[in-house]
């Protein structure tokens, strides 16, 4: 026999999924690159009840939810005006290398200069390739073309690598904005036509509205599967109640 | 012995067996593409036992009940815009193809992702097959057009999970692909929860009938016999 109870619960957890996604989302409003996540829902296994439906009767056993990748669509531009801030204006990423050496990528262009004069993320990730500011430099003669070349008047000290992956879906993000290769990314190439806008920077792509619409959703969904839990026990309930 | 008290307690299995459906359809609320499933319940006539394990004849019980057949009710739905680029949706009558390990399965749920190859595929990672056959592939902005995935006609659709169904493919179906929208649960939550109401009311009832047919089987075997 399918347990009713577990078929309704599964259903309130695959909403608690979407809540969890929404609320990252939320808490990501104004991060610098941030992409908005995609909840994939589906149902469950069909088998036959056993007692109390004949051969041809199927019960479901709930649903499932579960992030199937992020919407990468291209968020507004905010111009700062800040020498070190740059904002792709295609798909891409800027390649980085995180603390523990792995590469990483983002569209958080909010860049630094780190202790050591090279030029880092706001997260303390380094460019990969490493790109030196010599000591000294004043900030506003930086300037960092279309292509991600930097140079300071003139002379060329390195170019931002702008890379990306078969399938952006793959990528696992690491929490602070920045996303992770994995074997369902494909590897990182080169991006063709990839292009930088200095002084700017890519908003989040969250959109309120649209949010705010699934999370009334999700808590009506949440709600309707908890009433079945409940009705669930009831049902058990009164199965139990035919001995007293 | 009082088969009153048999087909109290089928009635009882048929309400708790519509129960657990109904939990699936409360849970698949927000499931796109999901399709409700009708129940035809058995009414007054012969019901034929059958054993659970060899589901060989074994007899008939007059007047009982059973969930005679689930059938799942295949009218298009409401189809709401996301703005995603990979999300897909059927305006019409059609099923999305995918290519599972199990061989070809349909949905009409369109929230679909791509693998490392840069295939669209399902939630599972299933390749989606387009309208010439082939694998649907991203374009380089990541996006798919709506015109080159499959929409196909299918008879005898049944449900085995993961929003897929098995069916024997018939050709091209008349619905359009659209991108960037989904189609709608077929969940009605007000026509659920009232089916829930009313199933476990007569539950409840069910379980009235065999408490007073058990009160009157301890009167025969009971009271009757006292020699006073």
């Amino acid at each position: 026999m399918v347990s009713g109870l577990a078929t309704a619960a599964a259903g309130m957890e695959a909403q608690q999924q979407l809540l969890n996604a929404l609320s990252e989302d939320i808490a990501n409003s104004s991060t610098t690159g941030y992409k908005s996540t995609r909840v994939g829902f589906t149902d469950l296994l069909y088998q036959a009840p056993g007692r109390g439906g004949a051969a041809g009767t199927q019960v479901g056993a709930g649903s499932r939810a579960e992030i199937i990748g992020r919407d990468f669509e291209q968020g507004a531009l905010e111009m700062t005006g800040r020498p070190l801030d740059v904002a792709l204006v295609t798909p891409g990423f800027i390649e980085v290398r995180g603390a523990g050496g792995a590469v990483a990528l983002t569209r958080a262009g909010q860049l630094n200069v780190a202790a050591d004069g090279t030029l880092e993320t706001a997260t303390g990730q380094r460019l990969e390739p490493p790109i030196r500011i010599p000591a000294g430099t004043d900030a506003e003669d930086i300037a960092i073309a279309a292509d991600g070349t930097v140079s300071v008047e003139g002379r060329r000290l390195g170019q931002i690598n702008l890379v990306e992956v078969s399938n952006p879906d793959g990528l696992q993000g690491d929490g602070e904005g920045d996303f992770l290769p994995t074997a369902a990314s494909g590897p990182v190439t080169a991006a063709r036509g990839a292009r930088l806008q200095q002084g700017a920077l890519e908003a989040s792509n969250v959109e309120m509205a649209t949010v705010m619409t699934q999370m009334s959703e999700a808590q009506q969904g949440y709600a309707l599967a908890g009433k079945a839990v409940t009705t669930q026990d009831e049902v058990l309930a009164v199965a139990n109640g035919l001995i007293r | 012995m009082d088969s009153g008290l048999y087909i109290a307690a089928s009635g009882m299995l048929t309400e708790m067996v519509r129960q657990e459906q109904i939990a699936n359809e409360l849970a698949n609320a927000n499931t796109p593409g999901y399709k409700a499933d009708r129940s035809t319940q058995a009414g007054f006539g012969e019901l034929f036992l059958r054993n659970t394990r060899t589901n060989v004849p074994v007899g008939s019980l007059s007047m009982g009940v059973e969930i005679a057949d689930t059938a799942t009710e295949l009218t298009p739905e409401a189809i709401h815009e996301t703005g995603e680029a990979l999300d897909f949706a059927i305006e019409g009558e059609g099923f999305f193809g995918v290519l599972t390990e199990g061989g070809v399965r349909y949905t009409r749920n369109g929230q679909f992702t791509a693998n490392a190859e840069g295939l669209l595929t399902d939630a599972q990672g299933d390749p989606v097959i387009a309208a010439n056959g082939g694998p649907v592939r991203l374009r380089a902005d990541g996006t798919v057009s709506a015109s080159d995935l499959g929409a196909f006609e299918i008879t005898g659709a049944e449900k085995i999970g993961d929003s897929l169904f098995t069916g024997t493919a018939a050709g091209n179906a008349s619905g359009q692909v659209r991108a960037g929208a989904l189609e709608e649960s077929a969940v009605d939550p007000a026509r659920t929860m009232v089916q829930m109401i009313s199933s476990f009311r007569a539950l409840e009832a069910d379980q009235k009938a065999i408490q007073t047919i058990d009160e009157t089987l301890s009167e025969s075997a009971g009271s009757i016999g006292e020699v006073h």
